[in-house]
């Protein structure tokens, strides 16, 4: 049994299959998206070309002649069958409607507030790391020592508070009583930190933890031990052969993670006022506009399926296991 | 978030914290049973004379921006987010635990079936799929608990999934099918003890999420619905008025942390002393 | 008389925890430059922590007193690790008990085996060479080893290092008998280089093999030293006689003296095995009478575990047919299921067979239940006495009995079906030698004084011969030699 899987393992190879495991992930994101917003709008109660044409031409303007053209033109007479192969078809060619609320197209919207996320997500994982890494490192060279004691009390403090607590106090230190960052919304490149600060330090508090214990993992690993019989010095025994295999757990580690960032900026978005997809995303879900929460969701799901393909690459390529034998 | 992840506790750490971890924990428990009874304020009674008063006597902890009492809805909001977030892991334990038992046991379609189900939950990053739910359906507590319960349970799925597979294989396995011991006696006695083993402290560890789950939902105004106490609700009533109510805005946060605290101490002390923190 | 290449002088190593216990009680030995020095001992007896003392790599939480003197080294108290550590590589180096784990996991062989300073990659692959590996082997990866490829390395390593004591830690753990021979071949390959090898080990073949000195461990202390020629043909210690006379080799012939009237199991052109492309064994026939033992020999990946679980039924044929008593389990259901409880397995690892959380006494019982037969209320405690049981072992857990209680117990629970024939997999090969012997002493009576037959499947062609009457060898037929080294590796961890 073992010998088969890993022949036909060996077939395919691993790079193709990591890429086509994660494009089957965005479309599946895409599909139940789609399905949870089609069965969304027909299981509303009355009639869904009265409530189109309502928010086309306003209610004041609403005569029976428009909710018949609208009910012909958008087939809205036709089987529910019908209806949802139309409604997945159009997504498939990238067709994501017009905004209820705005009447501006979903992909421009959603390109204006993308970048703004783009920037808080990458600064707070680039800020999460500068923190986690020399507090993760030097915990894991000296396990049960100061620092590693210190950042496990904090991590388990911060792992247990919101992200919206995290924001909440880090406004009141540095905005409100210290006055040197302002609060919330966007207009300056210092608008970012905060928010950039509450998600990195929310990220760290299990960065930090990963890290000390990939490190201490591979310092007990007997090849470390037996490098050294080899006659290499503790640091160069870990310079040329723990930091490649911490790396692994570590690079696993930051794709999970990519769940707690999306969780992280929408609820931070929407503390700091901040122009980003999360923000545009609850705004459209209290709204109820729903090209809107579906354009949104589907974007936020390509996301995450991309971060986990640049996860998986970056261990491909740090681990030959996984390149020459496809089995993990 | 509602991916349950370890921070893996040294061992020398974790008895302190598994003992910490059960005192939080009963004294919410304690407060859940009684706070209802206790001769408190009425928490939905406004009062708009008195509106973001200080500490009182007659409000130990000042008023919100409705007059209603601080103390009163803080402990009323206790039950309901302590209890929905157990039903929730409850539910989500057994549905999970259910399914990755019938996976393991089950042919590969049963098993390809249950699992591709599991991977196309777990394509959605954290809360999202919660939240669309919650958002959709107009928010409330059914909507709320569906969407934490769908996001919850694949990881009890595939960790029953991976536990009752590898037992399937042990020799105390066969040797008890080749006595003819039955399919249930194996059930119980075989495969059920380690795999209970490995869902506690996730349980634990899930319940803790769930807690902040329901209070993000409850900022962002998804969760619970006003008036209801709610402790992620107050704090974002409470937000625009952080710098007059300091005290006010104190206890429910507080009331958060302390109760995600518990569960993640206790599951962290499980976790080091079931599984081993070889994780 | 050469001068001493490695002194130890009174070495005790002593558990800091349990008071005081003593695990190596004043060992003292020399080895001189370039010869060999073999320490046997069954597990427990302390062998192994002598070899962490020199290597410096004793585990934290014990009391180290005495001295150890390498080469021209000043003697060095034996706690001071960081004195100890000082002599790696150029002076000390080890082949470790699990060669698989000493390598980076994540980078080719070639840059790992350049010691400190980096040897020449012409001089890498001679020393490759003199191990029979191609310099082709520099490319791999250490996943990419088997475990013998590996200690292949590991030899290469030690020669090409400037270390002139080379320590082997249990080098033949888990290897069967042509292996055996490979690293005995290595060991000494090593010592004619001029390195002074101390080896670790409880297996006596090594130690007849290496020859040179020997020094018996038991219990913390030195029981018996000597030339292994003089130690192993006339011990002088009692302890060191009953381990030669457990050695299979040294055992009573079988007594073939059973009546042989009916066929219990048969089997008629069986083929079995994972892959259809290359099944394990091929057209196979065996008759197992009343009361007989077939044997089931060959290496470790030739199949014995798998016609075992296709002869009991866990595993269907890809063609052939099994018999039990004239009914095939896989065409016939209903007989299987009466003779369910009638064809029964002995498994290789005892401690694997009990759940670990119900006692042992419930666990029997668990059978007793099933079965619904109506057994005399003294069965049990007979059963027990028979087996050389304590009835006080019923009350515990499987992780608070030893490895042979936990054998005899399995073994009681399979009498309690009444079976008719046991397969037993390799049901002494985690077992010390002297359980071994007991262990295996006591299943052949119980076959004999009961009537029951047993398929033995088992590595050790000397204890087959001497308890079998009849033997099936399957040898590899899958590994053609053509093959390239990749595929080779990855089929031998796949069967590993």
């Amino acid at each position: 049994m073992q010998r088969d899987e890993i022949r036909s393992n060996m077939t395919l190879s691993p790079l193709i299959r990591i890429i086509a495991v994660r494009l089957a992930q965005a479309l599946a994101t895409a599909w139940v998206l789609a399905t949870l917003c089609f069965a969304f709008v027909h299981a509303l109660p009355g009639d869904a070309a009265l409530r189109i044409a309502a928010a086309r031409v306003g209610e004041d303007r609403l005569t029976q002649e428009i909710t018949d053209r609208i009910r012909r033109e958008e087939g809205l007479d036709r089987p529910l069958i019908v209806q949802y192969a139309h409604w997945i078809g159009r997504l498939a060619q990238g067709d994501l409607g017009n905004s209820l609320v705005t009447r501006k197209p979903v992909l421009s919207e959603l390109a204006y507030h993308a970048r703004f996320t783009l920037g808080l997500g990458l600064a707070g994982w680039l800020l999460s790391y500068l923190i986690a890494l020399p507090l993760g490192l030097s915990a894991g060279l000296r396990p049960g020592g100061a620092v590693d004691r210190t950042s496990q009390g904090v991590a388990v403090l911060l792992a247990s508070t919101p992200s919206f607590l995290i924001g909440i106090l880090l406004i009141s230190l540095f905005a409100l009583s210290l006055r040197w960052l302002p609060p919330a919304g966007y207009r300056t490149g210092w608008h970012m930190l905060l928010p950039a600060l509450t998600l990195a330090l929310g990220l760290a508090a299990y960065s930090v933890r990963v890290i000390r214990n990939a490190v201490v993992d591979v310092r007990s690993a007997f090849f470390m031990t037996f490098a050294q019989i080899r006659g290499l010095d503790p640091a160069t025994a870990f310079r040329r052969h723990g930091v490649r295999s911490a790396a692994i757990p570590i690079v696993t580690f930051m794709a999970l993670q990519m769940g707690y960032v999306i969780d992280g900026f929408v609820v931070i978005e929407t503390l700091f006022n901040y122009p980003g997809l999360g923000d545009l995303l609850i705004k459209s879900l209290l709204a109820r506009d729903v090209p809107m929460i579906m354009g949104t969701g589907i974007i936020i799901g390509l996301m995450f399926a991309l971060a986990n393909l640049l996860a998986d690459l970056a261990c491909l390529w740090l681990d030959p296991r996984q390149r020459l034998q496809g089995a993990t | 978030m509602s991916a349950i992840a370890t921070l893996g506790i040294s061992n020398n750490a974790a008895p302190l914290g598994l003992r910490v971890g059960i005192a939080l924990i009963a004294v919410l428990a304690l407060l859940c049973l009684i706070g209802p009874w206790l001769p408190l304020a009425d928490p939905n009674a406004q009062d708009l004379l008195r509106t973001l008063a200080a500490p009182s006597l007659a409000h130990p902890l000042g008023t919100d921006h409705l007059g209603r009492s601080i103390l009163s809805r803080t402990v009323h909001g206790a039950p309901r987010s302590l209890g929905i977030a157990v039903i929730c892991v409850a539910i989500a334990t057994s549905v999970g635990l259910l399914l990755g038992l019938v996976a393991a046991a089950g042919n590969r379609w049963t098993d390809g079936l249950i699992m591709r189900l599991a991977d196309l939950v777990l394509a959605f990053p954290g809360l999202l799929l919660a939240l669309l739910l919650a958002g959709l359906m107009g928010g409330g507590i059914i909507p709320m608990m569906i969407g934490i319960k769908l996001t919850l349970w694949p990881q009890f799925a595939r960790m029953a999934r991976a536990t009752a597979r590898v037992t399937l294989q042990e020799a105390h396995v066969e040797a008890a099918r080749l006595a003819g011991l039955s399919q249930l006696h194996i059930l119980r006695h075989h495969l059920l003890p380690p795999v209970l083993r490995q869902t506690i402290s996730l349980a634990t560890l899930g319940v803790g999420a769930a807690i902040l789950s329901i209070s993000s939902l409850g900022f962002l105004g998804l969760g619970l619905q006003p008036p209801t106490p709610e402790w992620g609700a107050m704090i974002s009533e409470l937000l625009p008025y952080v710098a007059e109510a300091p005290v006010q805005m104190a206890a429910p946060c507080l009331m958060i942390v302390t109760s995600v605290l518990g569960f993640t101490l206790l599951g962290e002390g499980l976790t080091a002393q079931l599984v081993g923190s070889d994780t | 008389m050469n001068t001493p290449h490695l002194t130890i002088d009174s070495l005790r190593i002593a558990s800091a925890k349990s008071a005081g216990q003593m695990l190596v009680d004043g060992v003292s030995l020399t080895i001189p430059k370039g010869k060999s020095l073999c320490v046997i001992g069954e597990t427990g007896s302390g062998k192994s922590l002598v070899a962490q003392a020199v290597m410096g790599l004793l585990p934290p939480g014990l009391a180290v007193s005495g001295s150890i003197q390498i080469a021209t080294g000043t003697a060095i108290n034996a706690g001071d690790v960081s004195a100890l550590r000082g002599l790696w590589s150029h002076t000390t180096s080890i082949i470790p008990q699990e060669p698989g784990a000493a390598f980076d996991p994540l980078m080719r062989i070639g840059p790992q085996l350049g010691g400190w300073p980096q040897q020449s990659q012409a001089e890498i692959s001679a020393a490759l060479a003199t191990v029979d590996l191609p310099a082709s082997a520099k490319r791999l990866y250490p996943f990419q080893l088997s475990g013998g490829m590996a200690q292949r390395v590991l030899v290469a390593h030690a020669m090409l290092s400037d270390a002139s004591l080379v320590i082997a830690d249990e080098p033949t753990k888990g290897l069967d008998g042509p292996r055996i021979a490979q690293v005995i071949a290595l060991l000494r390959h090593l010592r004619d280089s001029g390195k002074t090898v101390l080896v670790i080990t409880h297996d006596l073949n090594v130690a007849r093999g290496l020859g040179g000195e020997v020094v018996v461990m038991r219990d913390g202390l030195i029981v018996e030293r000597g030339e292994a020629d003089q130690v192993l043909r006339e011990p002088a210690h009692a302890y060191t006689r009953s381990w030669l006379a457990a050695d299979p080799g040294h055992w009573a012939a079988c007594e073939t003296c059973l009546q042989a009237d009916d066929i219990v199991l048969a089997a008629h052109h069986l083929t079995g095995g994972h892959d259809t492309a290359q099944p394990l064994f091929r057209d196979l026939h065996l008759h197992v009478h009343k009361g007989e033992v077939l044997a089931v020999v060959g290496p470790s990946g030739a199949g014995k575990t798998t016609l075992g679980n296709v002869l009991l039924g866990l595993m269907p044929p890809m063609s052939g047919e099994v018999s039990w008593a004239g009914c095939d389990p896989y065409r016939d259901p209903n007989g299987a299921r009466r003779l369910r409880r009638r064809y029964q397995k002995l498994h290789q690892d005892p401690t694997t067979v009990f759940t670990p959380h119900r006692t042992m006494g419930a666990q029997l019982g668990d059978v007793v239940d099933v079965t619904r037969q109506a057994l005399e209320p003294d069965h049990l405690p007979a059963l027990m006495d028979r087996l050389k049981l304590s009835p006080q072992l019923l009350t515990r857990r499987v992780g608070e009995v030893s490895g042979g209680e936990a054998q005899r117990l399995a073994l009681a629970r399979l009498l309690l079906m009444n079976p008719a024939l046991l397969v037993a997999d390799e049901p002494t090969s985690r077992l010390d030698p002297i359980v071994q012997q007991q262990t295996m002493m006591l299943l052949r009576g119980i076959v004999a004084e009961d009537g029951l037959s047993l398929v033995l499947i088992s590595h050790q062609r000397n204890l087959v011969t001497a308890v079998a009457d009849e033997i099936v060898e399957l040898g590899i037929q899958n590994v053609s030699s053509a093959r390239s080294m990749l595929h080779l590796a990855v089929e031998e961890s796949a069967v590993s």
